[in-house]
């Protein structure tokens, strides 16, 4: 199957192309246009813009938390009136149906779930097996293990630490490692109510700050391409940007990926001691070449928070909208499910938005700032389209400011911020840039031999409707969208790296299972056989 | 279970080739205007097929221990709670049990749970009546256990009532003073307003110190709701008559549809059972199809709850034979045209 998409204005920065021009589909792949032959099927694509398939590096979209999440809020999620022919359970509100429907309608062809508990990895991956379209991937947590902190406890060493980390990604599956409040939650469990990056975990003796450089080295050493995912400590707290400020400095030239940085945006300034620190924060980034940071943008509506950052959802559990909370003491992280509503009446929700819109306006290369809300903790990924808008256009976002109370205008510099993101800027931070920083080298891109994942849009006087409604999708080489509307289901595969496992790790890991739990280690590994389809896809550890 | 010469497929009674069973599944299934599935045991392939063939037919999803999962659920989607899991919970310093029926919902709590606590925790079992196997209270069911539970919670707050039995108060003063209590109970066990009582507690516990809950409930019926959950977004009894989605654990109670007339056609999944089968028809016996199925875990590959790690674990078959609930429910969904998923 040749397929040629024609005449649309191709963009694509890791190419550095910016031109109208046709693009050539053969199989599941892009090619370079062909000298002969007939395209079995040509789409005109002038006046629109075609792109790779986006990617989100961060959105809770499966495991046990987020499924926590949607039976605690069945009120949440009413499901579509309508039902949309051959595509089942696509009309179920907060299905993985769902997700995989929506994600690829506005054009997203892989996504990570950023925050799966080792032990919860299989129930995840049945999950993102059941999410259509996309490809997708999970994190795993460590940092409040015990038998990882009690390596660190007993100075095990650096190759100790990597062989474990190793062992936990081969057994989740994952392709990246993740840290929530490193030592934070393990110090929860003794009844520690705040945690920052110099305290020390009781029992264990190790301070958050040791235990993120640590992690930090093992995925370094390992090769693993994604950095360690950091959640910070303090989340949410005024004047908590030092708390971040503070884990920036500690990367030390090593790479390091900060997520969801608008939680961390806030001082303690204004008359409400609440106010945006986000200047300071983006110029500690500009200058930390070796850290990347994606925002975790706000946006005014209902919603839920989950995390497996426990204290923080303990601590924040009188803010829930409704007014419930669940909160998992899990076998190290847990989860924290939470409702909440951010009102565009509120000064600290307006701030929080502000926050956000300030770090990706203030930060200078496309290629350190992801796009996310932190689904669905900021917001739900369904408020991408209307993100996108606020970035590209000083005119949408006054529209937004001059709904906001004025007091929180007053502790921010957004009014004063001039800079329009262009669609160049838009293809990089959610194509080029992601792919880059997982390490998918035929993702992000459409250059020849990239995976044929391609997302045309016609752009519009109302940008958030171009983006939420792609005019096509190719995933895989197979059109699944058209007009903005999932036409059959396909199934992607989830990414995953493959460390090799040493043989002394996995003994002593399965002793530590064997006598702390009596049970045998392999039973909380994912096995590849259990699952349906052909369900991963490894990236390759350049190391 | 060999697929060939002996029968593993009957319509009205006789043997018949498994094709044809299919078939008169399907016109079955599609003649129906109320159909519902009952029972639901199954493993995680079997349930993501009965939930898909119930949304293609319109039909209605149940499962046998549903109530004492919603029994759970309800309390936790009314006002939220605090939850850990079997293998956390072996770190308590205090394990409250509840209600006589906790050692019937997790036959392996001894050894799984007690068994594991370190030395010098304490293990407290509220009972109906009788002295229980550890240090226990009787405090009666029904109306005096709720009354129980509540003035735990009021001494638990340092709101002393003056006819608290000593044995309570004492407790109340031990579960402040514990380090990381767990409280267990059986949903089948306890009332509603019971099981929220206790998460009151639990809550107000933790103003000062550790607590957490690990609510019991049969390990099938918590697959079939997380992977309900994931699918449909909601736990079973759940509908698809208008098409999408709907829960109503009272209108989807399988037991009560059928009871009243109003299913007019039941699937009957027990892969669990000794007999592993798919019995489709409106009566118990004998059902207009049935299908032998494999045991999952045994004949064929399988994931399913575990209740010693409160997750899914994958148990693959010594010596694959047979086919599953999965391969059944696929084979009838693929007949009435549903789409490939
Ligand atoms: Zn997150």
């Amino acid at each position: 199957m040749l397929t040629r998409i024609a005449g649309g204005r191709i963009l694509d920065p890791a190419q550095s192309r910016d031109e109208v021009g046709d693009l050539w589909l053969q199989g599941d792949r892009v090619i370079a246009a062909p000298d002969h032959g007939r395209a079995d099927e040509t789409f005109d694509a002038g006046g629109c813009v075609v792109m790779a398939g986006a990617i989100d590096i961060h959105s809770h979209i499966a495991g046990a938390n987020v499924n926590t999440a949607r039976l605690l809020l069945p009120q949440q999620h009413r499901a579509h009136a309508s039902r949309p022919a051959a595509t089942p359970l696509a009309n179920a509100g907060w299905s993985t149906f769902e997700t995989g429907r929506l994600y690829a309608q506005m054009g997203f062809t892989t996504v990570v779930e950023p925050a799966i508990s080792p032990h919860h990895a299989l129930h995840a991956h049945l999950e993102l097996a059941d999410t259509p379209v996309i490809d997708k991937a999970i994190l795993a947590i460590l940092g409040n293990d015990d038998f990882g902190l009690g390596l660190m406890r007993d100075g095990a060493g650096p190759d100790a630490i990597r062989d474990h980390v190793a062992w936990t990604l081969q057994s989740s599956k994952a392709l990246g490692l993740k840290v929530i409040n490193a030592g934070g939650v393990a110090a929860f469990k003794d009844n520690v109510r705040s945690f920052g990056f110099d305290d020390v975990v009781p029992r264990y003796g190790v301070s958050s700050r040791q235990i993120v450089k640590t992690l930090q080295r093992a995925v370094h050493d390992l090769g693993v391409p994604h950095p360690l995912h950091v959640h910070c400590n303090n989340l949410g707290l005024p004047g908590n940007f030092q708390t971040a400020l503070d884990t920036i400095a500690a990367a030390e030239g090593l790479p390091l990926h900060l997520a969801h940085l608008q939680f961390y945006g806030y001082g303690a300034e204004g008359k409400l001691g609440f106010s945006s620190a986000a200047p300071k924060l983006a110029e500690a980034v500009n200058a930390a070449k070796s850290v990347t940071i994606d925002v975790g943008q706000a946006m005014f509506g209902q919603t839920v928070t989950i995390s497996s950052d426990v204290l923080r959802q303990f601590s924040a559990r009188a803010q829930a909208r409704p007014s419930k909370y669940v909160i998992i003491d899990g076998d190290a992280n847990g989860g924290g499910v939470m409702p909440y509503n951010y009102r565009d009446g509120s000064f600290a929700n307006a701030v929080q938005f502000v926050v956000g819109l300030e770090l990706f306006l203030l930060i200078d290369d496309p290629y350190r700032v992801y796009f996310t809300t932190d689904h669905p903790n900021g917001a739900p990924f369904t408020a991408y389209p209307d993100l996108f808008a606020l970035l590209m256009s000083r005119d949408v976002r006054a529209q937004w400011l001059s709904r906001l109370p004025a007091e929180a205008l007053a502790v921010t510099t957004l009014a004063s911020l001039t800079r329009e993101y262009s669609w160049g800027e838009i293809a990089t931070m959610t194509r080029a840039a992601p792919a880059r920083l997982l390490g998918l080298k035929d993702r992000g891109h459409l250059g020849p031999g990239a995976r044929a994942d391609v997302a045309i849009y016609r752009p519009g006087a109302d940008l958030a409707q171009t983006f939420r409604a792609a005019v096509r999708v190719w995933k895989d080489g197979e059109c699944v969208v058209r007009d903005g509307a999932l036409t059959h289901y396909r199934f992607g595969r989830a990414l995953r790296v493959s460390p090799q496992p040493d043989a002394a790790m996995t003994r002593r890991v399965a002793e530590y299972y064997d006598a702390r739990y009596g049970l045998d280690a392999e039973l909380l590994s994912v096995p590849e056989a259990a699952l349906p389809r052909e369900p991963f896809e490894t990236v390759a550890c350049p190391r | 279970m060999p697929v060939g010469s002996e029968a593993s497929a009957w319509i009205a009674g006789a043997p018949a080739p498994f094709d044809a069973a299919v078939a008169e599944a399907a016109r079955l299934l599609g003649l129906s205007a109320a159909p519902v599935f009952a029972h639901l045991g199954a493993d995680v392939a079997g349930l993501r097929e009965a939930v898909l063939l119930a949304e293609q037919v319109g039909g209605v999803l149940d499962h046998a221990d549903s109530p004492g999962l919603l029994t759970n659920l309800d309390s936790v989607r009314e006002s939220g709670a605090m939850l850990t899991t079997p293998l956390e919970a072996a770190r308590a310093d205090l394990v409250l049990l509840i209600g006589d029926g906790v050692f019937d919902a997790w036959p392996d709590l001894t050894p799984r749970l007690i068994d594991r606590l370190a030395d010098g925790a304490r293990v407290v079992w509220l009972t109906g009546s009788a002295g229980g196997r550890f240090e226990s209270i009787a405090i009666g069911t029904g109306v005096a256990r709720l009354a129980a539970l509540g003035r735990l919670r009021a001494e638990a707050k340092l709101r002393p009532l003056a006819s608290t039995p000593p044995a309570l108060r004492s407790l109340a003063q031990s579960l402040r003073a514990a380090k990381f209590g767990v409280a267990v109970w059986s949903g089948a066990d306890l009332e509603p307003l019971a099981v929220e009582a206790i998460h009151g507690l639990v809550r107000d516990l933790n103003e000062t110190t550790r607590f957490s809950t690990l609510p019991l409930a049969s390990p099938d019926a918590c697959a079939a709701e997380t992977v309900c959950g994931w699918m449909t977004g909601f736990p079973p009894r759940t509908g698809f008559a208008r098409g999408r989605p709907e829960h109503d654990p009272w209108r989807y109670d399988s037991r009560r549809m059928i009871a009243a007339g109003e299913a007019d056609c039941v699937v009957r999944v027990d892969a669990f059972a000794s007999d592993a089968h798919i019995a489709i028809g409106l009566g118990e016996a004998p059902a207009n199809v049935r299908f032998e199925v494999g045991r999952p875990g045994v004949d064929h590959d399988a994931i399913f709850y575990d209740a010693r790690v409160g997750t899914f674990v994958a148990r693959p078959a010594a010596s694959p034979a047979g086919r599953s609930v999965a391969q059944t429910l696929a084979a009838i969904r693929a007949r009435l045209g549903g789409p490939p998923c």
